[in-house]
């Protein structure tokens, strides 16, 4: 039957396109998928065949390897089959995942390190002698070298394992910031910052007399860089600033930034959260003093995130957190305190999850962050180009345009339509998965006169045929909302 | 997760004996022809059962109308004989059980949803003067107001509104649950009883933008100070 082989078709080329030269013309990457594959897309079929991708799924390092055919295959279709996750059905509907600025899916390599270390290995580290102890041991501090050499830093000891992202700016804020800063000390920042890089500095503000001093966006909708340097002066002691936004999808240019800052005497502290899973970024060529990003955003284990400090930094700051593993003597009425990193790891660490950080950088490392960068610098303008068309709609952030490039991500509004109204139907009626709300972004929202925006973030798993169902999903949404008005 | 009107489209068993609408059918009030009419002679109540949908959902806020405290704002069609007779804790009790019955009649998520926008509509806006801070519902995703009082006979008078038309048909179901009842019976509401909605929940999961829940926890806190205030 006809629809049958429809489907056959479609559910082939989910999981055989990497391999069959002759499926080319099915390629959607071409941005004209195929109609009739659109249609039977819904069918039941086909929706088992992306529950099970069966076992002829290519890895990312398999194509790699080079076979000739997968040049004309885009990297979401090569390694989307890395991500069981992905092949799944929500509410009746194939998973469109977009909600990537939040936290990434995690490719296989990362689950089947986690395993193993808990069925192999799992121990204590840094104070056992015995064999899991030990070997528990290289492979923490074997994940700290991994992560160090990808972001190039000089060495491993300049990297402290976190919880997340946000305990590394706490840790900042507290131990630089609390013996460092002084009243009428002033913080810069950008008022697109996240929440968890805006709030501990007023904390430590308001402990300390420290004043916060806040960027506004320019006519082009991104943090307006001249007004950033016209703020710098002998009263700034440090710059607080995202490297990609997670709303207006703009990115900093850190290295200016870090020489402004600089040359003003100030410290640097670089939210690199949406940069660092998408680009290949280099803090000694950035020359940041600080720098912080998640593993769970980059295809890591979450409860792992990461802060780089120069070394004469860290060395020079007091403890964060107290505990068992950050100290060196431990007295009745003092203690002394262990080296960087340790200083800043109290207590045992997620081991596992540092582990599996390490995993998800062998793995992205496996792709190439240049080969993921271009990738997704075509999958942000497709989205962008592509969510213009439809009706009322406001996205947020810089248009792309020859020297503006954008992160792979669109925040925006519908006329009239609430955001999680959006959200929601897109969830439940299209299997849609996106993000609505403050993105803790309120600052910039109340800025931009909104309460919330919704967002599609996109990561080089995804392809532009997940763009198309999103947008033919929107287009629907917006026209149940319109016409039940 | 967002708060979701829906569940997984799966075949619910209903507990009602209410007619399932298709989606392409006009969104009804089961209740209205489900139950049985008014048998009192209470000529405004059955008045307001035949006005248009978009005018039966005044809101009631005036303290002063004492006879319509037990009566519920949300639809004159919960105004039965059998509902005039029940003691408060039954009242809310009731309504909870035709608003679960309700929605486990529709299995399509999408006549839900379409459910839960006709509840929105029937809410009758506030004004930006109760669109205050102190009125906002925190933990949602979108925002929420909510305003208590107690009236003169001692029940709790609530109104609420929302700029997601979803939320605001959440607003508008538990408004008709709880409006009008005796403060006690609003604190003992558990939000595990409204997972039996089948609307609005993943799971029984407590997120932090479940809007029913924390919609829920609101006015019982309102309700919880308005007591304090009185005594």
């Amino acid at each position: 039957m006809p629809s049958t082989l429809l489907q056959l078709c479609c559910s082939a080329m989910e999981t055989l396109a990497p391999k069959l030269p002759s499926l080319k013309v099915l390629n959607p990457s071409s941005s004209s998928s195929s109609p009739s594959c659109s249609t039977a897309r819904s069918s039941s079929s086909l929706r088992a065949g992306l529950r099970r991708p069966f076992s002829l799924s290519i890895s990312a390092s398999a194509v790699r390897e080079g076979d000739p055919a997968v040049g004309s295959v885009s990297l979401g279709h090569v390694t989307r089959t890395d991500f069981p996750i992905l092949h799944q059905e929500v509410n009746g509907s194939k998973l469109v995942y977009l909600d990537n600025a939040a936290t990434s899916q995690k490719p296989t390599a990362v689950l089947k390190a986690l395993q193993n270390y808990y069925e192999a290995y799992n121990s204590n580290v840094h104070r056992g002698i015995h064999f899991l102890s030990s070997k528990a041991t290289d492979a923490y501090e074997l994940a700290r070298k991994k992560v160090a050499a990808f972001i190039n830093a000089s060495e491993s000891t300049e990297i402290v394992f976190t919880k997340n992202a946000t305990e590394a700016i706490n840790l900042v804020a507290y131990s630089w910031g609390l013996s460092t800063l002084k009243p009428e000390d002033e913080v810069v920042l950008t008022i697109a910052e996240h929440h968890s890089a805006i709030v501990p500095w007023q904390l430590v503000a308001q402990k300390t007399g420290a004043v916060l001093k806040f960027v506004n966006l320019d006519e082009t909708e991104s943090p307006d860089i001249e007004k950033l340097r016209q703020m710098l002066s002998r009263k700034t002691k440090i710059v607080v600033v995202h490297h990609v936004s997670n709303m207006l999808a703009s990115v900093l240019p850190i290295e200016e930034i870090v020489l402004w800052a600089h040359d003003v005497g100030a410290k640097v502290l670089v939210d690199a959260c949406q940069s660092v899973p998408h680009m290949a970024v280099n803090v000694q060529d950035l020359d940041a003093d600080f720098l912080v990003a998640s593993s769970h955003k980059m295809c890591g284990p979450t409860g792992m995130g990461f802060l780089y400090g120069k070394r004469e930094l860290l060395s020079a700051m007091p403890p964060f957190l107290g505990g068992g593993e950050m100290i060196s003597d431990v007295f009745l009425d003092h203690s002394t305190y262990a080296e960087p990193p340790s200083r800043f790891e109290a207590g045992t660490p997620a081991i596992g999850e540092a582990i599996g950080l390490g995993a998800a950088i062998d793995y992205l490392s496996g792709i190439g962050m240049q080969k993921i960068h271009e990738y997704e610098l075509e999958l942000a303008k497709y989205l962008y180009e592509n969510l213009l068309s439809v009706p009322n709609i406001r996205i947020y952030g810089p248009v792309p345009s020859g020297n503006t490039n954008r992160a792979a991500l669109c925040s925006f509004n519908v006329e009239n339509i609430h955001p999680t109204d959006i959200a929601t139907f897109l969830d439940q009626q299209h299997g849609v998965a996106i993000r609505s709300g403050h993105h803790c972004a309120q600052p910039l929202h109340r800025y931009l006169g909104v309460n919330a925006s919704a967002r599609a973030s996109l990561y080089f798993y995804n392809t532009k045929e997940d763009v198309d169902d999103f947008v033919r999903a929107l287009n629907d949404t917006v026209s149940f909302f319109t016409s039940f008005k | 997760m967002i708060s979701s009107p829906f569940i997984p489209r799966v075949p619910l068993s209903s507990s009602s004996s209410s007619s399932s609408s298709s989606s392409s059918g006009p969104v009804m009030l089961p209740y209205l022809s489900n139950y049985p009419r008014p048998k009192r002679n209470d000529f405004k109540s059955r008045n307001l059962a035949f006005m248009p949908l978009k005018c039966i959902h005044n809101s009631r806020f005036d303290s002063s109308s004492e006879s319509d405290a037990r009566l519920p704002s949300f639809s004159a069609s919960c105004l039965t004989a059998t509902e005039a007779t029940l003691a408060s804790s039954d009242l809310v009790a009731d309504r909870l059980r035709r608003v679960v019955a309700e929605f486990r009649s529709l299995p399509e998520p999408i006549d839900r949803v379409k459910r839960l926008l006709h509840y929105a509509a029937l809410l009758s806006p506030l004004g930006d003067s109760a669109r205050a801070p102190e009125n906002r519902v925190t933990g949602c995703t979108t925002q929420v107001w909510v305003e208590a009082e107690l009236d003169k006979l001692g029940r709790v008078r609530f109104r609420a509104d929302s700029d997601s038309e979803i939320s605001k048909g959440f607003c508008s179901c538990l408004i008709y649950m709880l409006d009008g009842a005796e403060p006690e019976e609003v604190v003992k509401v558990k939000s595990e009883d409204l997972a039996d909605l089948n609307v609005g929940l993943h799971g029984k999961a407590h997120s932090r933008v479940n809007t029913w829940h924390n919609v829920l926890i609101a006015m019982q806190k309102r309700t919880t100070a308005l007591l304090a205030g009185s005594e």
